[in-house]
């Protein structure tokens, strides 16, 4: 059944981004691409050959949702999708992040054994229990998502100020009768203890029978709120819909009993079906490889533990850490390049190099910052200019950069000075001094 | 499970509570605004450079059937006018202006002299293909008026006059399907109040931060040598041969403090605008800085004397001066006018990291 769910899911996703225009905007008409430390070789398909991948994206979805040669085509989802993912981190969400966590766990599970093509073509055995582990290492998943996500909350600004809450919900003043509610203060604060209650606990009352449909309305109804208040996209929907994973395995059979209604067959299923025995998986090496993947999910969240300063402005350690929707920063950045030889100075227009999405997630994100800076140096270096009648060879250059911040509602403050030849620092994991620190 | 989670919820609302004991907010509402803005700025100026066109339109057909110096100069006058209005239209790219490309084919800037002289000279052209981009709009009419031996060459070659009739032809016609389409686009404009990067208070503010950022660069920056290693670029400089540019800086900047504010266009009246925002936001002392931040680029703006090109040889200094609080200005703007109001940049999804 999560097969079936999470396929209609991915196929939605990918059509939805195909007809929103994303793959042309994001991908085909950009001249230069973020790309993820250790994944710079990672690089876009020429032109329209962008639309390749996620063409196979959709049929391999529609294959996962009727189960037919499913392995193959979670695999090559999963290939598909990180490509896609991985080649600029201006594009980086949390739940692109989990939906190719999700293609990768669900390729290793045997969700084609029951109700699918697969099976009735004969092409694998019919198997109507499933070791319990896989069930709930799909739970761990989410729950691990949710409870990060609340852990992240416990923050001053979270919990204290309301922000960004207050920054996004007042923007809502003209919803009828709630809206002027959304202005106060106290209302921001309401939102965001209940958020982080939500996030830290509800994975808990999922798990527990007697509290589970009661916990399952307050996922439809946090999620149905968020959808309607802010631009997540997919994200409420594959949340909604993962958690189903948490209910009995007789509450999934019904389910498949009424699709099956749907098509008009009347071959009625074996009953008890899909439950659940073995608690843990059979060979040795399965055990270890998912014990290695909980132990690497629970550790990377905490990797920001090993930088100083203020998380939300150095932003190290931040992504693939479930921290959503804590951040709302606005940046502003002039980048200058400078000939050495010369001592003379050029501010260079952004918008020249890169899309207005892409200057947006660079001015606030200092690796972004770096890589931005690096790309010019290669650019200019070696380059002629001609200005009016006179001709300058670029050299040497140095790229300086004056960026100001804006961070949860406070005001705009320095985040890069212009002393500094960003040339100079190596782009890495380490801690970056450069950034100006910041003040309450 | 309820009763804790009814406990929680009572909890953080007191909490909420005490923290904030019921502090009144100013009135604001972004519906108002918009109408505000639309009603009072945005069809007023639509309908002045309509006005603005069609007596341009007029003057030259006066000016082609009776050429003398007094209608010549009737013309220059009509040109500076629509070419002052202008400069609070452009701020509405969005909607039929966008739509309709109006911003680049009435305020495209600087134009290529060469394009204009060979269309000229062979009498043939097609004024809306990609490669006359840079050889119409009001930068054209610039050049085509008033540059050296202007009036002699409108009299003595029939090729320039018909040219110049062509260009202004092209911006009567375009503008006329704006001012149709803005009638029925107000309702559309008043009612997309939400915080999407494609409803229309996004893409308002959106403008407005564009707009300022294009006067900072293309009106001073670029010129100065800003983004050219310091060589003064003249050949960049907005009206050039009318020698303008400075008035049209000033007017474009109390333009954009104007919509700020959300002062009428006509009425003069000040409604509400981005200020009352800011101030509904408890934000008082930014929109002190942001409106004291427009007066002073005014002020330095008209404490010029000569036109710009003429300053560009002997002021650099005091150039400088003005393009820093130009600088300064789209940080207060850019950065915390515009994340104040949760209003979204870009056009993706979005999980807040």
């Amino acid at each position: 059944m999560f097969r079936i769910i999470f396929g209609a899911l991915l196929l939605l996703g990918a059509l939805r981004f195909v007809s929103k225009g994303w793959v042309e905007q994001l991908y085909i008409l950009p001249n230069y691409h973020f790309g993820y430390l250790g994944f710079e070789w990672v690089q876009k398909l020429p032109g329209n050959w962008m639309y390749l991948p996620f063409i196979v994206m959709i049929i391999t979805a529609l294959l996962i949702i009727v189960g037919y040669f499913y392995r193959f085509a979670i695999t090559l989802f999963f290939l598909c999708f990180t490509y896609v993912e991985l080649i600029d981190k201006s594009y980086y969400l949390n739940h692109y992040y989990f939906v190719s966590l999700m293609c990768f766990i669900l390729i290793w599970l045997p969700a084609n054994r029951y109700f699918s093509l697969d099976v009735a073509r004969n092409r694998v055995s019919e198997q109507h229990v499933v070791p319990y582990w896989t069930i709930r290492l799909i739970q761990f998943q989410l729950g691990l998502v949710y409870f990060f996500a609340g852990l992240a909350k416990l923050n001053s600004d979270w919990l204290i100020e309301g922000q960004p809450l207050g920054i996004w919900l007042q923007a809502h003043h003209n919803i009828p009768l709630v809206g002027p509610l959304l202005q106060e203060k106290w209302m921001a604060i309401a939102f965001s203890w209940a958020g982080c209650f939500y996030d830290l606990f509800i994975v808990f009352f999922l798990l527990a029978a007697r509290t589970r449909k009661f916990a399952y309305f307050f996922v439809v109804f946090f999620h149905l709120v968020t959808w309607y208040l802010f631009p997540i996209g997919v994200f409420p929907w594959v949340m909604i819909f993962s958690t189903l994973i948490f209910f009995s395995p007789n509450f999934h059979e019904r389910l498949l009993r009424r699709i099956q209604l749907l098509f008009g067959k009347d071959k009625s299923l074996d009953s008890g079906t899909t439950a659940s025995s073995t608690p843990f998986p059979a060979r040795r090496w399965v055990t270890m490889t998912i014990g290695l993947y909980i132990l690497f999910q629970l550790v990377v969240p905490f990797r920001y533990l090993l930088y100083p300063g203020n998380l939300y402005w150095n932003e190290e350690g931040f992504r693939f850490s479930w921290r959503v929707m804590l951040m709302h920063k606005e940046g502003h950045a002039v980048f200058y390049l400078k000939d050495k030889k010369t001592g003379r100075e050029s501010e260079i227009n952004n918008a020249k190099f890169l899309t207005r999405t892409q200057e947006d997630q660079m001015a606030t994100q200092p690796d972004m910052i770096l890589q931005y800076a690096q790309f010019l140096k290669s650019h200019y270096q070696g380059q002629v200019l001609h200005f009016g009648d006179q001709k300058f060879t670029i050299e040497d250059p140095a790229i300086h950069a004056e960026i100001y911040v804006s961070l949860n509602n406070r005001l705009s403050q320095k985040f890069v000075d212009k002393r500094h030849d960003l040339t100079t620092f190596a782009y890495d994991l380490k801690h970056r001094k450069w950034l100006e620190p910041f003040n309450e | 499970m309820k009763r804790l989670v009814s406990l929680l919820l009572i909890l953080a609302f007191t909490l909420g509570c005490n923290k904030d004991p019921d502090d009144p907010k100013p009135e604001f509402n972004k519906a108002t605004l918009l109408s505000n803005i639309s009603g009072e700025i945005i069809l007023p100026s639509i309908a002045q450079f309509s006005a603005d066109l069609n007596n341009l339109s007029a003057v030259y057909s006066q000016f082609s059937t009776d050429q003398t110096q007094a209608n010549f100069v009737g013309v220059q006058e009509a040109i500076q006018t629509a070419y002052l209005t202008w400069q609070t239209v452009k701020i509405f790219d969005f909607g039929p202006i966008r739509t309709n490309g109006i911003k680049s084919a009435i305020g495209t800037y600087p134009s290529d002299t060469a394009v204009i002289a060979s269309n000229i000279a062979s009498g043939s052209y097609n004024l809306s293909s990609l490669s006359n981009a840079d050889a119409i709009g009001l930068s054209a009419l610039d050049y085509l008026f008033f540059k050296q031996g202007a009036l002699n060459e409108l009299q003595t070659n029939a090729n320039y006059l018909t040219y110049a009739g062509d260009v202004i032809a092209k911006m009567v016609a375009e503008f006329a399907v704006v001012t149709n389409q803005w009638t029925t686009y107000k309702a559309t404009f008043d009612a997309s109040k939400g915080t999407s990067s494609t409803s229309a208070f996004s893409e308002f503010v959106n403008e407005f931060n564009r707009d300022f950022e294009l006067a900072k660069n293309a009106k001073i920056g670029i010129p100065l040598g800003k983004q050219s290693l310091g060589i003064q670029l003249p050949e960049y400089i907005e009206a050039r041969y009318s020698g303008i540019s400075l008035d049209l800086l000033e007017e474009s900047i109390r333009a954009l403090q104007k919509v700020y504010n959300g002062v009428g266009f006509t009425s003069g009246v000040n409604g509400q605008g981005f200020d009352d925002y800011l101030v509904h936001l408890e934000k008082e002392q930014l929109d002190a800085t942001i409106d004291n931040g427009f007066t002073a680029i005014i002020n330095k703006t008209v404490s010029f004397t000569n036109t710009l090109e003429q300053e560009m040889a002997v002021n650099i200094p005091q150039l400088d001066v003005l393009y820093s609080l130009l600088q300064g200005h789209v940080i207060h703007i850019k950065t915390d006018m515009t994340s104040s109001f949760g209003v979204l940049i870009t056009y993706q999804d979005n999980d807040g990291d």
